[in-house]
């Protein structure tokens, strides 16, 4: 084992000195001025989307010469079920592996798979993040921390101008968000948008506004002592009889499944005015609607209260080798210089007090949205969100209250049986 | 000596890499998923220590796994039933004189090639609620939209159009091949009896290939009941859990073998399902088996 090691090594220096000898030849070879050993090392970075990590890790490779970054970006439910069957596997995994917030309870199980982050003194930077978002990271009490927060998902609502007008409805974004406080209300002017005649429905799915309800509670599912408490939480009650109230009246939904092909295509062909949207969401958007709808999608106030929807973690699978370099990178990649860089970039809300507070943040603006004022928009809600806490079996049992909406979405059954049904499904899945 | 080794190694060594890629990649991942059947295990904490049957035991006792065998079945029958109709209709019409043939059979092959992603997008398209062209054409004649996976019926008649799309060319291919082994002399003596071309086809061509029916029935028999790609493709993206429909409603066994191993991290069923999938199969290819044996030695 240990002559394998060391022929390894060797193997690696060797390849280094090769590769540093072509870049002199080729006149590109710099001086080493990170210290250390200078040995030549690869850092790989696993993302589900565009985190706009390029041109940061660029600039970290020109000031690291001894390390080499790659990026390996995978489409978001895949990313999570491969990390799951490669830390199952002992191997395969990036040097860094991003882990979104609705995943991490799942993956909190098994953390042993992790390096704490703790030991190379993650707690030191505690402060940097919001108090949820720093929350979110840790386990064991507070002992373990899972990985470095990257951005968060504050709410707000994304609606159709055009045919707000068209409908009779106001249209200035401070206009619209005075139209409702709660959601309730926000259904009650959807009756006067449908009333209207408008051939657009009012909201795109039941998933979309569910999820939104439920991401305003401070919990759901399970208590923040993690019990299951869904069949006894009345806010989660409440929020699914909201939604299946309205889920199959005239008008009101495009019964559309979120982030699927033909939601896309309703993007473009305009057959809804509103949706929830966090700020990770309005590159969707914008890509869904393409540039014939540009200067139609402007942005209010989410109905409730702040919530958070999604946000993400960049964690250090111990399978890596070089588990100090990968945490040093994840903690550049998370900095607040960082986060200030990728939400202009990319949109991706920075989830640091300090970083929200920077003009350039707070003074940025999206052109395709009618130029509203996101900065200041996700800024805000991002101060004033609730966290919503999310039990470590979250992901067994939320798909279920999903599908129950849809069932009644589809006109296929009655909003008490739906809820019977899913509480029966819940109990099953938990092994009740 | 040294020749009489020879000659008893040599043929092993021959046949040696067959039998190491059987248990490099057939009875190594075959045995370690009995085991891990039997325990229960977690996909990425691994073991959490042997419970005998138990899993095999809440299967049978659950209804989402009969519904997932009802489902596989049904799609099973209403994809592959008219599939093979269609192919040997298909082989037939290949089989004559026809105006440009080598185009015709090329491109009867051209569905099976194309990456199963793409056919899944396309026929999600297809039968789009909203904007698709089937519920447009239903709208010609005056009939309402379906919402094509809402139901039972609709979405096992979609994806089956998807299975039956992809296959159906590959299979008439095969026909193909075996139709041009059968002897002319038997069609010309069937032309001298009178027979119609109809009659030549259902006394002649059918019994001749009936072995590469068989086979072909095999091969589709194992083929559907692991149907995976195409229903979980029909599910949106937005909820690919495995679970097939917001009510199982075209939820396959391998799709819910998925949802447990995948979505729900629970590798000791996602085991046990695949190895009751196995004993399925191999029973289905047993009853074939049986078949064959005895339509060959009928003839």
């Amino acid at each position: 084992m240990a002559a394998g090691g060391v022929f390894a090594r060797r193997g690696v220096r060797l390849a280094a000195g090769l590769v540093a000898g072509a870049l002199a030849l080729t006149g590109c070879g710099g001086g080493d001025e990170s210290g250390g050993e200078g040995e030549k090392i690869t850092l790989t970075v696993a993302t589900f989307s565009d985190f706009g990590y390029e041109p940061l890790v660029k600039d970290y490779m020109a000031a690291h010469p001894n390390v080499t970054i790659k990026l390996r970006v995978t489409e978001f439910d895949q990313h999570h079920k491969q990390l799951a069957t490669r830390l199952g596997a002992g191997a395969g995994a990036a040097d860094i592996e991003a882990v979104e917030e609705g995943y991490l309870p799942q993956f909190r199980q098994s953390k042993d798979k992790f390096v704490n982050l703790a030991d190379f003194g993650a707690k030191d930077l505690a402060k940097q993040w919001l108090p949820w978002k720093w929350e979110q990271s840790l386990a064991d009490g507070g002992n373990f921390v899972m990985g470095l927060g990257t951005d968060m998902g504050g709410l707000a609502l994304c609606y159709r101008s055009d045919l707000f007008k068209a409908a009779g409805l106001p249209v200035e974004r401070d206009q619209v968000s005075a139209l409702w406080t709660g959601w309730d209300e926000y259904f009650a002017v959807g009756d006067r948008f449908v009333a209207s005649g408008s051939k657009a429905k009012w909201f795109d799915g039941v998933g979309n506004i569910y999820q939104a309800m439920m991401n305003q509670t401070p919990y759901g599912y399970f208590d923040t002592a993690d019990a299951y408490v869904g069949d006894s939480n009345p806010a989660v009650k409440t929020a699914f009889d909201k939604v299946a109230a309205v889920a199959n009246k005239p008008g009101m939904s495009a019964k559309l499944d979120p982030f699927s092909q033909q939601w896309n295509v309703g993007f473009k062909q305009g057959t809804f005015a509103t949706l929830p949207c966090p700020s990770w969401m309005l590159g969707l958007i914008k890509d869904g609607s393409g540039p014939e709808n540009a200067g139609k999608w402007d942005i209010a106030k989410i109905p409730g209260n702040g919530g958070n929807w999604g946000g993400s973690f960049l964690t250090v699978p111990k399978q890596g080798k070089h588990a100090e370099e990968a945490y040093e990178l994840a903690k550049f990649l998370t900095s607040p210089d960082a986060e200030a860089k990728i939400f202009q970039n990319v949109g991706s809300l920075p989830s640091q007090p300090e970083t929200l507070k920077n003009p350039a943040v707070l003074g940025f603006k999206n052109e395709y949205f009618s130029n509203a004022p996101v900065g200041e928009i996700y800024a805000k809600s991002g101060e004033t969100l609730q966290p919503n806490y999310r039990g470590t079996r979250d992901a067994d049992v939320r798909p279920v209250f999903g599908r129950a909406l849809a069932r009644v979405e589809q006109g296929k059954q009655a909003p008490a049986d739906a809820w019977t049904q899913a509480l029966t499904e819940a109990g099953k899945a938990l092994g009740k | 000596m040294r020749g009489r080794l020879d000659r008893h190694l040599t043929p092993y060594l021959f046949v040696a890499p067959f039998f190491v890629l059987f248990a490099v990649f057939g009875a190594y991942p075959l045995l370690a998923t009995l085991w891990m059947s039997l325990h229960d295990w977690h996909l990425i904490n691994g073991d959490g220590g042997f419970i005998g049957l138990a899993n095999y035991s809440d299967l049978f006792a659950d209804p989402d796994f009969w519904n997932a065998l009802v489902n596989t079945l049904s799609l099973f029958v209403i994809s592959t039933v008219p599939q093979l109709f269609i192919a040997l209709g298909l082989a037939a019409l290949l089989n004559t004189k026809l105006r440009g043939r080598t185009f015709w059979r090329a491109g009867v092959l051209v569905p099976n090639v194309v990456s199963v992603v793409a056919v899944a997008l396309v026929f999600a398209q297809v039968f789009g609620r909203d904007f698709g062209i089937v519920n447009w054409l239903l709208g010609l004649v005056g009939l309402d939209p379906i919402d094509w996976p809402a139901d039972v019926w609709s979405s096992h008649l979609a994806i089956a159009a998807i299975v039956t799309w992809r296959w159906t060319g590959y299979n008439a291919l095969i026909y193909l091949a075996a139709m041009q082994a059968v002897p002319n002399d038997l069609y010309e003596s069937a032309r001298l009896d009178g027979a119609s071309t109809w009659k030549a086809f259902w006394t002649v061509t059918v019994p001749m290939i009936r072995p590469t029916i068989l086979f072909t029935t095999v091969v589709s028999t194992i083929g559907g009941l692991q149907l995976f790609a195409e229903p979980l493709l029909f599910e949106s993206k937005g909820a690919s859990t495995g679970t097939g429909g917001s009510d199982r409603q075209y939820q396959t066994i391998t799709m819910y073998l998925y949802e447990k191993g995948f979505t729900l991290f629970d590798a000791g069923s996602a085991a046990t399902i695949a190895w009751v999938l196995f004993l399925i199969v191999a029973l289905f290819a047993l009853i074939n088996f049986a078949v064959v044996r005895r339509t060959v030695a009928s003839r």
